[in-house]
């Protein structure tokens, strides 16, 4: 052979590197890296609403309802399809909330606004299934549509009720609130101020105590999401039609029947994240309540790549940052700063051990800066406290979107035999 | 030879019958009559192959058997049984299994996750399906792992992936809708083994192919269809490759030889350090560099999945890398596609319904595409739709794309000639180099020493080819220069006039 075929020297190869997921043990510790090194940002700063057990609950408060509208975008597009009427899907369920909440109480309430979500979802259905309308087309109409019909409705249901009117529902009733009891012991190593043990607790009394019901549902459906999608039969199918709907078909997986599940599906889940607006983060539904978090959903969801378990902890730092701007943490946000170049320093270290020298010097850089932007300052402008969370998002998925992978028909037209 | 149904049935299964049997199918589409008064007989046990030129009607007759449309007339039998098909699921109840043309796999989806998609009910989805997937796997000797992610196998393992997706479902009878298209030799011969092991089972194997020493050296029995209905049964020990394609085209078996050396020494492409990563960091192409001549065809060797792709999508520019291309003395490295395609790149793809064509739109439209601000699609700003209209028919003439017109959609020709379309499509504004991957997959025999006969004389005016292909006799006869890559690099280089294809088989595998 070696007279027709002269070989170049065989460089060794390195085996491509397998499955980038993290494994449990890594994500266990970067979770209690992040603990540690927010106690120890608490400690340096005295910015002690960093881990109070108020800053958790609202936390929780604000992640919930992103947290329920990524999920629900998640159920569309594991099935091929974009559903950007989350956000209208949402206001659906803020409105029929409150006003079966007013009128039969708080679960008709519940069970209402799910079934005015799933109704949104089945109209975005409906039109990029059925008709193979652009998924983006249809969600902006669905939204648009959301808007005009809740006032038409509060019209004709509110105008006159007590409390009630054209962009307002009369108050509804509460969800009840649980507490797992003991948890109240931890107050006092809370208020000790003690490095990490007063961080923990301040933490897991936020979480344990006064719950809503409606946040258990919403922690619950996360996992139970996953174990639907990944560990059933019709999961499978579910996903496959947002994999290669061909494939599926091929396979006799009805194409559009999966869709359809998927959407209004997705649709009962905003509607759900639009219940918890109405009826546990405030008492009453007002218009434009939703404020976009169908929107912040949808990045949460990216952020997650598209996975329940990384979408949940995408609104979860949402809702953090989020309740840190409402309970007035201009203080907070401040001590903020120090956690990001704690977090930037981490990631640049880490991409430095990879090889990755670049990127790593960048993410360092970039920590230097912040670390300075923080020691030079005392406080940060009030807009850009308001812009926090926002702005948290878009850092966020900018550096995620790198090894992000949705599914592979997602937002495509699907034609039966095409 | 002879031209009835049964040639040559062994006495004792003589009696039995046929496994498939199909009668007088015929099948209209809009403007084509598909398949025209079809009979087949298929033996139990056996394998099959069903031969034809491109648009002889070969995939339409296996997907009518497979239940994906419904014959406008004639009849099925399976086991001497009438039977009517509505839907695939009927056909794969009925132990019917089809293995497409263009592969059916969701490239996230572990292979346990692709093969019990649809058949849940069977062994569920979870430990005891990975079982059986393994048993299966063993006893047909595939060598499939359940729980390997589909995106990270080769071609080869594909396909075992989608035959043992069918064995799954119980089906006794298989259908390959041209299975070696994109194989390597090595590749083919343990498919042809895995498919006799199959027969030895008992099962029967349905294959379609153009590539005619193999379907000689494999199949039990063939079938010739020519323009829509069956012309002969003809049995593999009494005709030579080219009886078969006189039989197919009524033309002499074309070699691809290149005979006469036309390479100039004045370089009309360099590329030099050029290395592809993912956006992961994992290295695709490593740091390679090379020289095509005026006149030159330089090949590449390689396994399906070691770089070639990505490095003909980096010189066109579709892909981020790092490294210089120089065409034709301008260094175009810093350039989007559009201006390299001006600058005088040609491309053929390597997946024509990916890259090379939009199937919804009509003919004319896909004649456009790549050369959108290049006479006759354009004049100035403007489209011309006249001038590119006038030029498809002209292409549709010259190239032989049997269709009925050019307003058709892309997705209505055949898989041979929509990859007509593409070469006469490129060749029209004479690229000073074309990048050509698989060139001639998928075509007829007939197409392919026509595309041949293109590209030698495009060659001989001096245009340079960088060359991909799978059907390695193909790219020994026509290439002046042979590189074998592996994993990304070069490895070894081969000289065509001596290297046989066993040879260059090895190299490629990394075992050279
Ligand atoms: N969906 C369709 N609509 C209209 N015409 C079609 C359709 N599918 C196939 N045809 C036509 O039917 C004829 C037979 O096509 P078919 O795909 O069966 O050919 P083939 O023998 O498989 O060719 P190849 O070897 O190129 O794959 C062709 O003329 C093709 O244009
Ligand atoms: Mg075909």
């Amino acid at each position: 052979m070696s007279t027709v075929l002269a070989s170049a020297p065989a460089a060794p190869v390195a085996p491509p590197p397998r499955d980038r997921r993290f494994s449990l043990p890594i994500l266990l510790l970067v979770i209690a890296g992040g603990l540690v090194a927010l106690a120890a940002v608490r400690a340096i700063t005295g910015a002690n609403d960093l881990t109070s057990h108020g800053a958790v609950r609202a936390a929780l408060q604000s992640a919930v309802p992103i947290g329920l509208a990524g999920l629900g975008g998640l159920w569309a597009e594991r099935a091929g399809v974009v559903n950007i009427g989350l956000e209208g899907q949402m206001i659906f369920g803020t409105w029929f909330g409150a006003w079966a909440g007013f009128h039969w109480g708080p679960w008709a309430g519940v069970l209402a606004a799910v079934a005015g979500g799933a109704l949104g979802g089945l109209l975005h259905a409906l039109a990029t299934v059925t008709f193979g309308v652009d998924h983006i087309i249809s969600g902006v109409a669905i939204t648009i549509l959301a808007g005009g019909a809740t006032r038409y409705l509060s019209q004709l249901a509110f105008q006159g009720l007590p409390g009630g009117g054209v962009t307002q529902s009369p108050p509804v009733p509460e969800l009840p609130r649980l507490s797992v009891p003991g948890a109240s012991v931890l107050d006092r190593v809370e208020r000790a101020h003690w490095f990490l043990a007063s961080d923990l607790a301040g933490i897991l009394r936020g979480a344990l105590t006064d719950v809503s019901t409606l946040t258990i549902v919403a922690a619950l459906l996360v996992p139970l999401t996953f174990w639907v999608l990944w560990r059933t039969a019709f999961g499978l199918r579910l996903r496959s039609v947002g994999e290669n709907p061909h494939a599926a078909e091929s396979l006799g997986v009805n194409v559009y029947r999966y869709k359809y599940y998927g959407v209004v599906i997705s649709g009962a889940l905003a509607g759900l994240g639009g219940a918890f607006l109405s009826m546990v983060a405030s008492s009453i539904y007002r218009e434009s309540q939703t404020g976009g978090r169908g929107y912040i959903g949808l990045a949460a969801m990216i952020f997650g790549n598209w996975r329940p378990g990384g979408l949940a902890s995408g609104a979860l730092l949402f809702g953090y940052t989020d309740a840190l701007q409402l309970r007035g943490g201009s203080q907070s946000v401040h001590a903020l700063l120090l956690f990001l170049a704690f977090v930037l320093a981490a990631v640049g270290l880490w991409q430095v051990l990879r090889g990755r020298r670049t990127v790593g010097a960048v993410a360092i850089g970039a920590a230097v800066l912040v670390g300075l932007w923080y020691a030079t300052t005392d406080a940060i402008p009030a807009e850009f406290v308001q812009a926090a969370p926002h702005i948290t998002t878009l850092v966020v998925l900018a550096l995620a979107s790198q090894r992000l992978r949705m599914p592979a028909a997602d937002g495509q037209r699907y034609r039966r035999g095409g | 030879m002879s031209t009835d149904a049964a040639p040559a049935a062994p006495a004792a299964g003589a009696d039995e019958p046929p496994a498939v049997q199909l009668r007088g199918i015929t099948k209209r589409f809009p403007g084509v009559v598909a398949n025209h008064d079809i009979d087949l007989s298929v033996r139990r046990g056996t394998i099959h192959a069903i031969v034809g030129e491109n648009g002889a009607g070969k995939s339409t007759l296996m997907k009518t058997l497979y239940g994906m449309h419904r014959p406008d007339s004639g009849e099925i039998l399976i086991d001497g049984d009438r039977i009517v098909f509505h839907s695939p699921q009927q056909a794969i109840s009925a132990g019917i299994g089809m293995v497409h043309q263009h592969f059916m796999l969701a490239d996230n989806f572990t292979v346990l996750e692709n093969i019990v998609l649809g058949a849940e009910k069977l062994h569920g989805i979870g430990a005891a399906a990975a079982r059986r997937i393994r048993e299966l796997s063993r006893q047909y000797g595939l060598g499939v792992d359940p729980e390997a992610l589909v995106e990270d196998l080769g071609v080869g393992d594909r396909q075992r992936v989608e035959i043992l997706k069918v064995l799954y479902r119980g089906a006794r009878v298989l259908i390959l809708d041209e299975p070696t298209a994109v194989l390597v030799p090595q590749e083919v011969d343990e498919l042809f083994e895995n498919l006799r092991q199959l027969t030895r089972e008992g099962l029967t194997v349905i294959f379609i192919s153009h590539k005619l020493h193999e379907v000689l050296a494999v199949a039990d029995a063939i079938t010739v269809i020519r323009r829509g209905t069956t012309v002969a049964a003809v049995d593999p020990g009494e005709v030579t490759p080219r009886q078969l394609a006189a039989l197919m085209v009524g033309s002499e078996l074309p070699s691809p030889e290149a005979r006469e050396s036309t390479v100039t020494d004045v370089p009309v492409l360099a590329v030099a350090g050029l290395s592809v990563r993912t956006a992961g960091g994992r290295s695709l192409v490593e740091d390679v560099s090379f020289t095509i001549h005026r006149g030159e065809v330089v090949g590449i060797a390689g396994v399906e999945g070691n770089g070639q792709a990505e490095l003909i999508e980096a010189i066109m520019g579709m892909r981020p890398s790092t490294g210089r291309v120089t065409l034709d003395g301008v260094d175009v490295s810093e350039r989007g596609t559009r201006k390299r395609r001006e600058a005088g790149l040609g491309y053929i793809p390597a997946d024509r319904h990916r890259q090379g064509l939009l199937l919804d739109a009509p003919l004319w439209e896909n004649r456009m595409l790549g050369h959108q601000t290049e006479a006759p699609n354009a004049r100035g700003w403007l489209l011309n739709n006249r001038g590119a209209r006038r030029d498809t028919e002209r292409i549709v003439a010259e190239y032989d794309v049997r269709t009925p017109g050019a307003d058709v959609p892309a997705a209505a020709l055949s898989g041979g000639n929509q990859q007509k379309l593409i070469v006469g499509r490129e060749m029209s504004h004479t690229p000073k180099v074309l990048l050509a991957a698989h060139p001639t997959r998928g075509v007829d025999i007939g197409a392919q020493a026509a595309i041949w006969e293109h590209i030698k004389r495009a060659r001989r005016e001096g245009m340079g080819v960088l060359l991909i292909s799978a059907d390695l006799d193909e790219l020994i006869g026509l290439s002046d220069t042979l590189k074998v890559i592996f994993r990304g690099r070069f490895v070894a280089e081969a000289d065509p006039a001596a290297v046989t294809p066993e040879q260059l088989g090895l190299a490629m595998t990394g075992c050279g």
